[in-house]
């Protein structure tokens, strides 16, 4: 058996490649490939022909929802009658739709073939698509049609048999060693692999390289993109999540806080001393938001009759 | 005086578009230097964005010979940008043309409602023209849709502070603590409009707030502690009933102490 496998490594080993293989087919594809890449390109910076910017209205409508997000990570900065204004505000907001960029659509599903700018998107995305699909396939049907069924190159190290099928794609020998490479495999290789030599070529943001359209097009399969995102749906969420956000004010026991800090009190008392804002805090968020702005009430009623 | 060296030049016109730094007259006289005497090919594309900076720049110091060189030069570049066409208008803002350059700035919007730049000159020349009114609700529309620019809260709350608005001031602050909760000056700023709002919760608010920013940035000797102080020992002449009595003594006398060890 290790006699058999001995014998066949020699014999590839001992293969010879015609040097008009790397005159004639190895480097042109490559030149082939990098050409085709930088053309392509040129067609995607034509056909997309500038960014199409935004309207106020589609930025409005999705900015809100992150207006909602920063206010329930970041609510406990401000006092709880202001966090209270604006989770009203807001979730009423969301509620009756006043963000988004068509209230009047708030109740029926989007249907991306009437709503024009979906229609927009979806043909960006077709010539995406096409600007990618067209090259690939002709390049892979000349490969083909001219070259195939013969390697070459043979990789300076050795790998173990799972690469066959990779880098022997097209030559269906079962015993010839794995560092030969058949024309087919090597357009693959140049496929993959032309990305850095595209990036130095054409700049940090080309879009000559096959494998990111590849990346793009199997996300989209997941979530079918062209289909806009239902904002009214996701304002109601948003505002669900906001009433579910508990207040617990940051400066609720600041100065206890401060004076640990600089060593005027000792942890054990302002543990006792805060106990009451403690157990605010366990409550429910409005409960405690309406208890506090009722002590301040009523601290404010004392302080009026102290002055009288 | 020392021999031009234009790629420092070039370098100081870079750091300074990118801090943002108003400084028309280093501006100036590096942009003159750079375009009159023929240093302008060894910028390559970096060119278009000096002409911007140097044309801003000239404007602010009333140098319009090198302004309207910048200008010609962009506009035969770019012919139909929005981006020159601000910087016509704000060209006509300099001239003192405001209706003018608001037409232009209003024919932008038309086709473009999402621009940025635009908007903010826009409110510009509403301040300009002394229309604060407008130069307001300009501003809370565009923060309607733009909540997370802190630049303009602060602008709008400046302009609130004009008119003695403190409850509207004081809500663009807390946009601001917001976006930024770490940041200690606007915590101060919070806490000076609510001490200034005077009403005995705002100030029951504003302590809190002081010391919030002594925590964040633990200066004793800042206006934040002097406020405290003070108004701590105004209330102990009031002799205010409070629950907290207790807890304001000792912030007191640990305020008092830390003053004298200064």
């Amino acid at each position: 058996m290790s006699h058999q496998v001995l014998s066949t490594l020699a014999e590839s080993q001992s293969l010879y490649l015609d040097p008009a293989i790397r005159d004639w087919v190895l480097i042109p594809i490559m030149i082939v490939m990098v050409l085709v890449g930088v053309f392509r390109d040129q067609i995607t910076v034509l056909l997309s022909g500038g960014t199409k910017k935004a309207t106020l209205k589609a930025i409005r409508e999705s900015k809100v929802l992150m207006r909602g997000a920063a206010l329930r990570s970041y609510g406990n900065h401000i006092p709880p009658l202001s966090f209270l204004n604006r989770k009203n505000y807001l979730t009423n907001a969301y509620k009756k739709g006043d963000y988004l960029k068509n209230p009047a659509s708030m109740n029926q599903t989007v249907n991306p073939m009437t709503d024009p700018q979906g229609m927009e998107m979806m043909m960006e995305g077709m010539k995406k698509n096409i600007a990618m699909i067209i090259p690939q396939t002709i390049i892979m049907g000349w490969i083909n049609f001219f070259f195939s069924g013969f390697v070459l190159i043979k990789l300076p190290f050795p790998l173990t048999l799972r690469f066959k099928s990779m880098l022997q794609r097209g030559v269906e020998t079962p015993d010839m060693d794995v560092t030969w490479v058949s024309s087919l495999s090597w357009y693959f290789l140049n496929l993959f692999g032309l990305r850095s030599i595209f990036t130095l070529l054409l700049g940090e943001d080309n879009a000559a390289d096959g494998m990111r359209e590849m990346t793009a097009m199997s996300q989209m399969t997941a979530s079918p993109t062209g289909q806009p995102q239902d904002f009214h749906k996701l304002h109601l969420a948003e505002s669900e999540n906001l009433e579910l956000t508990p207040h617990s004010w940051e400066l609720n026991d600041i100065e206890h806080r401060l004076l640990t800090r600089y060593g005027k009190r000792e942890q054990q008392k302002i543990i006792d001393s805060t106990e009451n804002v403690i157990e605010s805090n366990e409550k429910n968020a409005i409960e405690a938001a309406s208890a506090s702005s009722y002590s301040e009430h009523k601290g404010k009623s004392r302080r009026k009759s102290g002055k009288h | 005086m020392s021999p031009f060296y234009y790629k420092t030049a070039i370098e100081t016109l870079q750091e300074l578009r990118k801090s943002g730094e108003r400084n028309p007259e280093l501006v100036v006289t590096l942009g003159e230097k750079l375009i009159y005497e023929g240093y302008t090919g060894k910028l390559g594309d970096e060119v278009w964005s000096v002409y911007e900076q140097v044309f801003i720049a000239a404007l602010d110091y009333r140098n319009d010979a090198l302004a309207k060189t910048c200008l010609e030069r962009l506009e035969k570049r770019f012919p139909k940008s929005p981006r020159v066409k601000i910087l016509n208008g704000m060209k006509l803002e300099a001239e003192d043309k405001l209706d003018e350059a608001l037409e232009l700035y209003d024919e932008i919007l038309k086709n473009d409602d999402s621009n940025i730049a635009t908007i903010k000159r826009r409110i510009a020349v509403f301040k300009a023209k002394g229309q604060d009114q407008r130069a307001i609700e300009a501003l809370t529309q565009y923060l309607d849709a733009f909540y997370n620019d802190a630049e303009t809260w602060l602008e709008l709350s400046s302009l609130y502070l004009n008119y003695h608005l403190y409850q509207q001031a004081g809500f663009c602050l807390e946009e601001l603590i917001l976006l930024q909760p770490q940041n200690h000056l606007y915590h101060l700023k919070y806490a000076e409009i609510l001490y200034t709002n005077d009403n005995i919760n705002n100030i029951n608010l504003a302590l809190k707030e002081f010391c919030r920013v002594l925590e964040l940035f633990s200066d004793l000797n800042s206006l934040a502690s002097e406020r405290l102080s003070k108004v701590y020992s105004l209330d102990s002449k009031n002799k205010v009933g409070n629950s907290n009595n207790e807890l304001r003594q000792i912030i007191r006398d640990w305020l008092n102490e830390s003053d004298k060890s200064y």
